[in-house]
């Protein structure tokens, strides 16, 4: 699997941390993203004319949407350990996979605003962001009242690695996590998986 | 309904103890003072200014090992006085004395840790005394504590309770138990719920209480935004 990264994008970190914890290696491209914008030259708008990334490509596939990424790499696992075997867990992850990769894309653009030269109003969007953790606070306190740590059942699946990225990183465009405490002890086992790893602004200390 | 006032302490409760894990740190605010509150791993916990003397990083931004906590700056290490014991980038260097994080006094009481506040006041009360409960959850709300008080004394199915002993805190009987609610007063316009609750008490008796915690926030916050 090849994936066109770059570094510090909080959507490439997703996909390196789920390979990671699966033990799959992948093909790093790094782009010249910043300041470069290379994703939106010519040659990479063929890969994904949205110009965005990260894209993935194995054999004859070339993936550019983060879950539909995700969800690849994760099945690609042979012991597909962050996938749920039950279909009502199943569907639990697939809810909160759309959580982290849909609704949560505006930490990913706060982030970008805050750190990367992006366009748009920091102000506004920390404050939906804001809005979205309180959601998945709520949910993890009461996870944690049914004996659940994670966001769809009692081990941690695919969309916990998705969302974790957005939480960690949220510091950078000065939200604290003081809010969300269940949240900052589900972040604080995901730390723990095995195959875990950082990226810039994910502090490595463990 | 006329409102009585609870005396309040200086003690006020800045997170439930069951969050703070053995070897963790968390930052919060009370009226406007930055606090680390953390959990050494012999199980004692610490709330002390959030800054660190070198350059000012937040101490709750850095990680526990043992019995120090660890900026993430530069590494400098704090035991449990809030003295710099060790210096990364001058191992062999016998640290000063004088480079402490200032702290405030601590307890735990009801399954909430508390710190005696502001900063660098001496201890005019003792803790405060609780029986012996359990977390529910934090909930924060974006609303004066003087807005919640209000909202509780009208929404609650019974009256607040006025024991002095309880500053800080309100008890009220919700679900045919007796909630132990700590106030911390975040800033004027924000403030933090530390609900405790029995030990023992059902499991679905805390999840309507869950329910309960956000219909508050709903409430007072709708209330605060129209006034
Ligand atoms: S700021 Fe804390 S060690 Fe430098």
């Amino acid at each position: 699997m090849i994936l066109h990264n770059y570094d510090l994008y909080e959507d490439c970190y997703r996909v390196r941390l789920l390979a990671s914890c699966t033990e799959q290696s992948l093909e790093l491209i790094n782009v010249n993203a910043f300041p470069g914008a290379e994703e939106k030259t010519a040659p990479y708008l063929k890969l994904n004319p949205l110009g965005r990334l990260p894209i993935l490509e194995d054999k004859d596939l070339c993936l550019r949407n983060l879950s539909a990424i995700l969800l690849y790499v994760a099945e690609q696992d042979a012991q597909k350990r962050f996938i749920p075997k039950d279909s009502a867990e199943r569907a639990r992850m697939m809810d909160w996979l759309g959580f982290a990769c849909d609704d949560l894309s505006v930490a990913t653009e706060a982030r970008a605003v805050a750190l990367l030269d992006a366009p748009g109003d920091v102000v506004a969007l920390r404050a939906k962001v804001r809005q979205l953790f309180r959601i998945l606070d709520d949910h993890l306190t009461r996870q944690s009242l049914k004996g659940e740590p994670y966001v769809a059942g009692k081990t941690p699946c695919l969309a916990d690695i998705a969302l974790f990225p957005a939480f960690a990183l949220c510091r950078d465009f000065n939200l604290d996590h003081d809010e969300f405490p269940a949240a900052r002890l589900w972040a604080r086992q995901i730390r723990m998986l095995s195959g875990f790893i950082t990226m810039p602004g994910i502090p490595d200390y463990h | 309904m006329t409102q009585t006032q609870t005396p309040r302490s200086q003690w006020v409760p800045v997170a439930l103890s069951k969050m703070i894990e053995a070897g963790t740190s968390a930052g919060t605010v009370v009226n406007g003072a930055e606090i680390v509150v953390w959990r050494d791993t012999a199980g004692a916990a610490h709330a002390w200014e959030d800054r660190c003397p070198h350059r000012g990083m937040k101490m709750s931004f850095g990680f526990v090992r043992g019995d120090h906590i660890t900026c993430l700056y530069h590494g400098w290490e704090y035991d449990t006085s809030g003295t710099c014991r060790y210096v990364p980038a001058h191992p062999e260097l016998e640290v000063p004395k004088s480079i402490c994080i200032s702290r405030y006094g601590t307890a735990e009481a009801g399954g909430m840790i508390w710190a005696y506040t502001p900063l660098g006041t001496t201890e005019q009360d003792p803790p405060p005394v609780l029986p012996a409960l359990e977390g529910v959850r934090s909930v924060y709300m974006d609303a004066s504590v003087a807005r919640v008080s209000d909202t509780l004394q009208q929404h609650s199915s019974a009256p607040a309770g006025d024991d002095a002993a309880l500053c800080n805190a309100i008890t009220l009987t919700l679900e045919n138990t007796v909630v132990t609610i700590g106030l911390q007063q975040i800033s004027d316009g924000q403030c933090a719920l530390h609900i405790a609750v029995p030990e023992g008490t059902a499991p679905v008796t805390k999840e309507a209480l869950l329910d309960w915690c956000e219909d508050l926030r709903r409430t007072v916050e709708g209330l605060e935004a129209a006034a």
